[in-house]
């Protein structure tokens, strides 16, 4: 109702004012009737409908209803024309109107204010023509707006358009041709356009994002025949040339799509029949993720391809319409990225794994931020598994990793050795952002759980785990490290390897008494406890001396407990003691049991990792050749025992012709002489083995083994410890000559040992016989006297012997033990100038050989 | 009407008045109250303009004896 009278109102309030209008405004303020215009005549009914039309039409003002800003507005303008004194007093004037408030008050004081700032701009523009202010409200803001004097319905019409202006400039410069003339030209282009192609840009821009989506369009086929296989736009359609090759660039991303579309779905075609990999999987799902992406491009730019292109269609002005060059700008970073994408496709067809990582990695590393971002964003989701699965290694030696696509391998082995080949870096696949030694430690952490776990049967590995991962999850989010955050990932790994190491070693300290057994074999296989090897060598030697084939090991297992027993080692841990056991090693007839006893060191699980069976024959070797020098030293001993001064009254042989007890004097002072000799010899190269070589090397490995760190280290400790043993005790491949003629220096020894007790067993049965002689001839004496003449004779036939046997190995042993000093300039070892002086101290070696 | 409303009305009219003199527009105070009246009724004062911008165009042509009197 109200809404109606309104309207009533309206409407003689419009009438009013056109009479008004039409009327000559010849007196101010009152409307005189006599100048008022026929209101029956045709124009005013024309006016009056005009009017109504004008404000019927469905125009919204264009600017916001703010009083102030409009006249601030005002303000301005009659300021920068120079009237300040006006605006000031506008400026006063609207102060009061805009303070009048309550009933009577004008509501609509900015539509007030708005309207007459137009009229009065209207007005100004009417009085010089040149520059007539237009009616668009919205050009007032840029008050020098020039255009031409428009005609008045082309001017209304852009109302209620939030046009900006410049877009109003250029329509209005159209307007401002008089002769249409761009128009004109315009439509002859169309023309033009339409006649050059067959097929208008909007089905080709269609057809180009079916392309794009791996879709044939209308004319855009995939053409798979040709060598550059890819959508092609069909030759029968005429084009101008530049539009088929636009088509034609653009149509590449529809065949790389296609490219990155084709792996994708082989690859999950292949899956589970197939070893496609968690990691190419990976990949997969990115790349879909990427496509999706694609997709929302697409979606878009196929809305904007409904829309008409302007100029071309007759249906003008649309703001987002898709020509074939825009399309271009749209999809040039798509293009980028789907090139990369294409890349990869063809990179990884036949990697997987860490390779592929690596692969992508490798792409990864380029200078254009895009593509550096876009490979990152893909290689964090790719190595997401491999990430994963260095974790589960890591944290709980766990290797799970289907489709060998891990860096680490394991193989079924035995425990023994677990550590040195239960696992391996298999380098094809391990990503290049790994550096090789993490990568070693993230397998040595891996392997440490593994062999606590199979080797030690520890079960506290677990809590070290959990303990790792709870710590880690401090400091870096849980499960969230990925590629490009290669310190978390180191971090991650030092931790756990820290704590694992640190566990595995003490177990084998503490639990497995690692030094404990070192030392024992120390003692016992390297002759270091002296008196158990005395006692030994005492009890076994007369079983050694027969054939080794007629030995029974038992009773030397007997004979080795006894002597075990007998010595200091009894007070030792029986666990060691019962590891120690006889080993009769493979012999040939003739052998002697010398030659085949040896001691062995049964080293059980865990430690038999670290005494392999390649260090036991080592230790084995060392064994041999000390027990030798051991037997040398003890049958010179036992020669001693024999030759000692005392053992010989002298007082017996006084009654001897005195030619045969000069005999008698040089042979056993050359029999002296040799022994004092070679015992020089013996002994000092005994103490060259024990403290030199030995002792140092011992000495040596305890310092390495305290700052070991992990169970590599105290292995590469260990085999030092014997190679400097095997190296400096002349055993090793350098001094082969020096030990050969060691050994036949060895053999000459025992040989001149049995000669020396035949040459005592002869003299005491002499010495008995001459006893025994005189104690008879004081009762027969003519029968005595033959007797004792046979008796000198024999006694002097024996002496020459056993002097000239003497002789003989005196000058042999002489000439070997020249050639063994001679040797000793010409080796390398450090050690061996030590031993070399201790020999030839006073360098009498030296100047008695004839070559020097 | 309240005598006081009559005066603020009148008021707000001759301040009206007084602005659109110095804006130059033209006006009288009649034709200038029925506009103010169209715009108090929500009419839109660019579609008001645009109407005394028309009318004054074709008012010359149809009565070009009157002088036209300027406004100052």
């Amino acid at each position: 109702m109200e809404d109606e009278e309104d309207q009533q109102k309206v409407s003689d309030l419009v009438r009013e004012l056109v009479i008004r209008l039409l009327s000559s405004p010849a007196d101010d303020g009152s409307a005189t009737t006599n100048s008022k215009p026929n209101l029956n005549s045709p124009h005013f009914v024309n006016s009056l409908r005009y009017a109504q039309r004008i404000l019927c039409s469905r125009l919204t003002p264009s600017v916001a209803p703010d009083a102030a800003a409009i006249a601030d507005s005002v303000k301005r303008r009659l300021a920068s024309h120079g009237s300040s004194s006006l605006a000031l007093s506008f400026a006063d004037l609207f102060a009061k109107f805009s303070s009048k408030t309550g009933p009577g008050s004008v509501n609509n004081k900015w539509a007030v204010i708005y309207l007459l700032k137009i009229i009065s701009e209207d007005r100004k523009g009417a009085k010089s023509q040149y520059c007539p202010s237009n009616l668009l409200p919205n050009l007032s803001l840029s008050d020098d707006a020039d255009f031409g004097k428009g005609k008045g319905s082309s001017s209304v019409k852009p109302l209620g358009d939030n046009n900006k202006k410049g877009w109003d400039n250029g329509v209005l410069l159209v307007s401002k041709d008089p002769e249409n003339r761009r128009e004109l030209a315009f439509r002859e282009f169309v023309n033009l356009v339409r006649e050059e192609n067959e097929v208008s840009e909007e089905v080709l821009v269609r057809d180009v994002l079916y392309a794009c989506q791996g879709v044939d369009g209308k004319y855009v086929k995939f053409d798979g025949g040709s060598d550059d296989a890819g959508y092609v736009l069909s030759d029968s359609i005429s084009v101008p040339r530049a539009t088929r090759i636009m088509v034609h660039k653009l149509c590449e991303l529809g065949r790389l799509f296609r490219k990155v579309t084709g792996y994708i779905a082989q690859s999950m075609d292949r899956f589970p029949a197939e070893d496609v990999g968690t990691v190419g999987q990976a990949l997969c799902s990115a790349l879909q993720d990427e496509l999706t992406e694609y997709y929302k491009l697409l979606a878009v730019l196929e809305a904007q391809s409904s829309n008409p292109i302007p100029l071309v269609s007759e249906t003008a002005s649309s703001g987002n319409y898709l020509s074939l060059r825009r399309l271009a700008v749209w999809i040039a970073e798509p293009m980028v990225k789907m090139r990369l994408m294409a890349d990869l496709v063809d990179k990884c067809r036949v990697l997987k794994g860490g390779a592929m990582a690596s692969a992508i990695h490798l792409h990864a590393r380029h200078g254009d931020p895009l593509v550096h971002e876009f490979m990152r964003r893909l290689l964090q989701r790719v190595c997401a598994p491999l990430f994963e699965m260095v974790k589960r290694w890591v944290q709980e030696g766990e290797l799970e990793d289907i489709f060998a696509e891990f860096f680490i391998v394991g193989q079924e082995v035995k425990a023994e050795s677990l550590w040195r080949e239960g696992y391996r870096l298999n380098h094809s696949m391990l990503p290049s952002f790994i550096s090789p030694s993490l990568a070693q430690r993230i397998l040595r952490t891996g392997k440490s759980i593994n062999f606590l776990r199979v080797c030690c049967d520890d079960r506290s590995w677990a809590d070290a785990a959990t303990r790792v991962a709870t710590d880690i999850g401090v400091t870096a989010r849980r499960g969230g490290f990925g590629y490009g955050e290669t310190d978390t990932l180191e971090s991650l790994v030092d931790e756990a390897a820290k704590r694992i190491d640190k566990h595995l070693l003490d177990v084998i300290y503490r639990r497995y008494k690692f030094k404990e057994h070192c030392l024992a074999i120390k003692r016992y296989l390297l002759l270091g406890q002296g008196d158990f090897v005395q006692y030994l060598m005492d009890i076994v030697g007369p079983d050694l001396s027969e054939p080794a084939n007629t030995i029974s090991s038992f009773k030397l297992s007997g004979l080795l407990e006894t002597a075990v027993r007998a010595s200091n080692a009894q007070y030792d841990d029986r666990d060691m003691l019962d590891r120690l056991r006889v080993k009769m090693m493979p012999h040939e007839s003739g052998d002697r049991g010398w030659d085949v006893f040896s001691l062995e060191y049964d080293a059980r699980v865990p430690l038999d990792t670290v005494f392999t069976e390649s260090v036991m024959a080592k230790y084995l070797r060392i064994f041999n050749f000390l027990w030798k020098l051991r037997r040398v030293e003890h049958a010179l001993t036992g020669a001693w025992k024999t030759m000692k001064p005392n053992c010989i009254s002298y007082h017996s042989f006084t009654r001897l012709q005195s030619a045969v007890k000069k005999e008698l004097d040089s042979t056993l002072r050359r029999c002296q002489v040799l022994w004092v000799e070679i015992n020089h010899f013996i002994s000092n190269l005994q103490y060259y083995i024990m403290f030199e070589v030995l002792e140092v090397s011992w000495s040596n490995f305890l310092s390495e083994m305290d700052v070991a760190k992990d169970l590599d280290d105290l292995l590469a400790a260990h085999d030092t410890y014997l190679d400097s043993i095997v190296e400096k005790s002349l055993l090793g491949e350098l001094s082969q000559s020096l030990y050969k003629s060691l050994l036949v220096i060895f053999d000459l020894i025992l040989r001149f040992r049995s000669h020396a007790d035949r040459l005592y067993e002869g003299i005491q049965e002499l010495q008995a016989r001459i006893t025994r002689s005189s104690q008879s001839s004081s009762e027969q004496g003519s029968w005595t006297a033959d007797g004792r003449k046979a008796l000198t004779q024999r006694a002097g036939e024996f002496l020459r012997n056993m002097g000239h046997d003497l002789e003989e190995i005196s000058k042999e042993y002489s000439s070997l033990q020249e050639e063994f000093i001679s040797q000793f300039p010409v080796q390398k070892h450090v050690d061996l100038k030590f031993l070399f002086f201790r020999l030839d101290f006073n360098e009498f070696y030296r100047r008695v050989s004839p070559s020097s | 009407m309240d005598p006081e409303a009559s005066r603020t009305a009148r008021e707000s009219l001759d301040l009206a008045f007084q602005m659109s003199n110095i804006l130059d527009t033209g006006l009288d105070r009649h034709t200038l109250s029925v506009l103010i009246a169209l715009c108090d009724l929500g009419v839109n004062p660019e579609a008001l303009a645009a109407l005394v911008k028309e009318l004054r165009n074709e008012k010359p042509s149809l009565s070009s004896a009157t002088a036209r009197s300027s406004l100052s």
